[in-house]
């Protein structure tokens, strides 16, 4: 039993320390996670230095529990108050807080944290059972596949755009403009900067996002500050089997996007989520409402996948050293401190360390949900609060989570600025999903393309070749250009005469 | 009621001592520790390892946030623009002294005491396991057969790669793509991926990779050859143009502002000394492939000038700057 795989696994579950610190992060983690601007990767920075006299395995419990703890975490604010806790909660505010207002916050939360641990425990299986092929598949992807990547998410405007494309257009773009403020990536030229050092380092698009979804939405509450508060039916919290059953396809297959997307260096939970929302929105035939104002799916999807995505940035982490996402590139460094040594060589110097890790992700779900089951009535009344003590409260929280992102009180204007341009914007019927799109694809884009263009030395005629010469790259390629004539009236044309056709030939 | 008479006192301390009370007492509240690059990088690890051996010496907590973008020269502003007056570190790498020929900042180390630097990196040249070659003379022939046609992983400008491939363009005629990365990590993971060809690295980012061989090894950008790596050409071997530019490498340090009192500086610069010859701090060190360095005051004075006015110039040379060095004063090597 001593040095296997199953004694490895169980380490964390056995060893009492280790599971109160498991159980603590997580606990801890799902309350950081719901504060917008307090983020996981701060919290696990932080535990470095904390841990630092520790055991190795010890910090690396605490660290798997916060990070577990805190991904699903970022859900809670989102739904309720339609402040996304978390950069990776984004898309589950957009189907979370209509859900909200209909008075099923507690069953959306029960939804929502079942899918985020089967999304997790999805991710640690792949980890478990996939980790050296995935990372050797990641690695596949080069600088022209994560602009078709990014040129997929990007197209989920259209979905967000609400009453009018154009509308949602322009606020995508304004979202990829804010995005690109700051020294140029590639050149390190200032872009948008008008000579300012504090714009060199570009907007936190964290302050944005806490802006146009905490403070606008907040504004514009306040124009109806007496209408009654929802009234909220805390009955069927916990979602009985039948109810999660009949999301088990769409959560796995969300799962899968998440993995993947998670184990790709330089993209992480929030773009999973994305991509999920968007993968539902166009799979699903017959959601229980449409999307957007309160679809259990669209809170499926993104929670599965953000959750799933975790076991996904430890695969590159643990076979290759290289992080997957923000998160595993701090804990790569507190590895480097606590004396091992991340790398190709990790599995093979450490061999207690990847099932432990494991195991460790998988009890920190099970505490996760534990959790998150509890104390969701006194969350779900928190909706009922009269709107004259919320609405401050929100802004009072956005103000302090703004600043603690790196203790600027610039990065606070900044929101406070956001929240009264997204005011306007909603007041206007734009939507405020498609600029926080913007500002997270829209650099990605960039850097991708140019990276791509660079790689075939400017040649646009070479670009195009190789959309179409490697297999990864045509798949996405292909993807794009199905997406795209699934939206133009020959393609409707076309399905029904194939319908048709079906129907009278058999 | 006992807690809120013992918080009064210590409030009533504080206000007597104050900031500007006995220098002879520093330090009497928590410092605040400014990390140039972002959680996780080579910087962050060096600063946030030296940290919780520093806080017992000093008697007080260091709160550290990491200040990422600009180049560092978001991190440089924020710790000018504080006190001077020992409660403010800065965690910084190499970048800063570049700053003015980038046109990125006017603030350089000049502008900071360096209260030690801690160590030096030492930079190699890796490559891609299905290229052809196997030394970096190999390379520099295929590149001057095939002009432009090799990639080479970069991190953008001021960056160890862009460095060293200045670097190689003044000494050798070497014409290859430079495709930039958000920092050696993304790099070396698209030379993993095969999306570039090779890349000049810091050896504690490419170590691993090496030591696991998934990457090979070209050459040392050193004059000799390393214990870590045996077996690898120094880079002057073949190409003895270098060696006069060398040691060249990355380098990390904390820095306090050059108007602190000096009783403050004395106190830093001896708690960090002793923290930084830590046993186990060696040895992270060391086993991330640095080279200590250990070294305060004017000692580390004339290691950052040197570096500056080699690296600087060299940039110069290879047209990779957009003023010129002299602008500034700084000497040519």
């Amino acid at each position: 039993m001593e040095g296997s795989a199953a004694s490895y696994f169980l380490m964390s579950w056995l060893d009492p320390s280790l599971l109160a610190l498991t159980a603590a992060g997580a606990l801890a983690g799902v309350y950081i996670g719901a504060i917008p601007g307090l983020s996981v990767t701060m919290a696990v920075s932080i535990l470095i230095s904390f841990t630092f006299s520790w055991e190795v395995n010890e910090a690396l419990a605490l660290m798997g529990g916060v990070f577990c703890g805190g991904v699903y975490g970022g859900s809670r604010t989102a739904i309720l108050l339609n402040i996304p806790g978390a950069p990776s909660a984004i898309a589950t505010a957009l189907d979370g807080y209509p859900l909200a207002q209909r008075g099923e916050a507690g069953r959306a939360i029960g939804v929502s944290t079942v899918t985020s641990v089967i999304g997790g425990l999805m991710g640690v299986a792949a980890l478990a059972i996939a980790a050296p092929a995935i990372s050797d598949f990641a690695l596949k992807f080069a600088p022209r596949d994560y602009l078709l990547l990014a040129i997929i998410g990007i197209l989920l405007v259209g979905s967000l755009s609400g009453e009018s494309l154009a509308k949602g257009v322009f606020a995508g773009a304004l979202g990829v403009l804010i995005g690109m403020v700051g020294l140029d990536p590639m050149t390190a030229e200032g872009r948008f900067t008008f000579g300012q050092v504090s714009l060199l380092g570009g907007i936190p698009y964290v302050a944005a996002m806490i802006g146009f979804f905490g403070v606008a939405e907040a504004l514009v509450q306040l124009r109806n500050l007496n209408v009654a508060p929802i009234k909220q039916k805390v009955d069927r919290i916990v979602p009985g089997w039948s109810v999660i059953r009949k999301y088990i396809p769409l959560s796995i297959r969300s799962s899968a996007i998440g993995v993947v997307i998670g184990a790709l260096p330089g993209t992480g939970g929030d773009i999973a989520a994305l991509m999920a929302y968007d993968n539902a929105k166009r799979t699903v035939k017959n959601p229980s409402r449409p999307f957007g104002q309160g679809a259990y799916e669209g809170l499926v999807a993104p929670e599965s996948a953000n959750n799933a995505a975790i076991g996904g940035a430890y695969i590159p982490m643990l076979t290759l050293g290289l992080p997957g996402d923000a998160v595993t590139a701090v804990i790569i460094g507190a590895l480097f401190i606590h004396g091992l040594k991340p790398g190709p060589m990790l599995m093979i110097e450490t061999p207690h360390l990847f099932w432990f890790t494991v195991g460790n992700l998988t009890l920190a779900n099970l505490f996760t949900l534990v959790f998150g089951l509890t104390g969701i009535r006194v969350f779900a009344k928190m909706m009922e609060c009269p709107r004259a003590i919320l609405i401050p409260l929100i802004i009072v929280l956005s103000v302090v989570g703004t600043y603690a992102i790196q203790n600027s009180v610039i990065d606070v204007y900044w929101m406070l600025a956001f929240g009264v341009l997204g005011y306007f914007m909603k007041l206007y019927g734009y939507q405020v999903g498609p600029v926080i799109l913007g500002v997270i694809l829209g650099p990605l884009m960039d850097v991708s393309y140019r990276r791509a263009m660079l790689s075939v030395r400017d040649d646009p005629a070479m670009f195009a070749w190789e959309l179409v010469a490697n297999p990864l790259t045509l798949v996405l390629t292909l993807s794009i250009v199905l997406l795209l004539a699934s939206q133009t009236p020959a393609w409707g044309a076309a399905t029904a005469r194939v319908r048709r056709w079906r129907r009278n030939g058999g | 009621m006992n807690t809120r008479l013992l918080g009064a006192v210590a409030a009533l301390a504080l206000l007597t001592t104050g900031p500007a009370g006995h220098a002879a007492d520093y330090p009497t509240k928590d410092l605040q520790g400014t990390i140039m690059w972002g959680a996780g990088g080579a910087t962050d690890v060096v600063a946030r390892a030296i940290t919780p051996i520093v806080e017992p010496l000093l008697g007080q907590k260091i709160v550290m946030v990491n200040r990422a973008g600009g180049g560092g020269a978001i991190s440089t502003a924020f710790v000018a623009a504080r006190p001077s007056d020992g409660y403010s570190l800065l965690f910084g790498a190499e970048n800063p002294q570049l700053h003015k020929v980038l046109e990125l900042s006017q603030i350089d180390y000049a502008d900071f005491y360096p209260v030690n630097i801690m160590a030096r990196g030492v930079a190699v040249i890796v490559a891609n396991n299905d290229t052809p070659w196997t030394s970096f003379k190999d390379l520099a022939e295929d590149a001057a057969k095939r002009p432009g046609e090799i990639k080479m992983g970069s991190t953008g400008p001021g960056g160890l790669p862009h460095v060293v491939g200045s670097l190689l363009k003044t000494v050798i005629d070497f014409n290859v793509t430079s495709v930039p990365f958000d920092g050696e990590g993304p790099g070396i993971t698209a030379l993993l991926g095969g999306h570039v060809d090779f890349m000049p690295s810091g050896l504690s980012a490419a170590a691993e990779h090496i030591k696991a061989g998934r990457v090979k090894v070209l050459a040392v950008v050193n004059n000799e050859e390393l214990a870590s790596l045996p077996g690898v050409q120094p880079i002057s071997t073949d190409f003895p143009g270098f060696s006069k530019y060398l040691p060249w490498g990355p380098f990390y340090g904390v820095f306090v502002k050059r108007d602190v009192p000096d009783a403050a500086k004395a106190k830093l610069v001896e708690t960090f000394k002793q923290a930084a010859s830590t046993a186990s701090y060696v040895e992270m060190m060391e086993g991330r492939g640095n080279i200590m360095m250990n070294i305060a005051g004017d000692e580390a004075d004339a290691f950052l000038k040197k570096w500056q006015s080699t690296t600087a110039w060299v940039l110069h040379e290879a047209g990779a700057t957009k003023a010129s060095p002299e602008t500034f004063g700084i000497p040519k090597p």
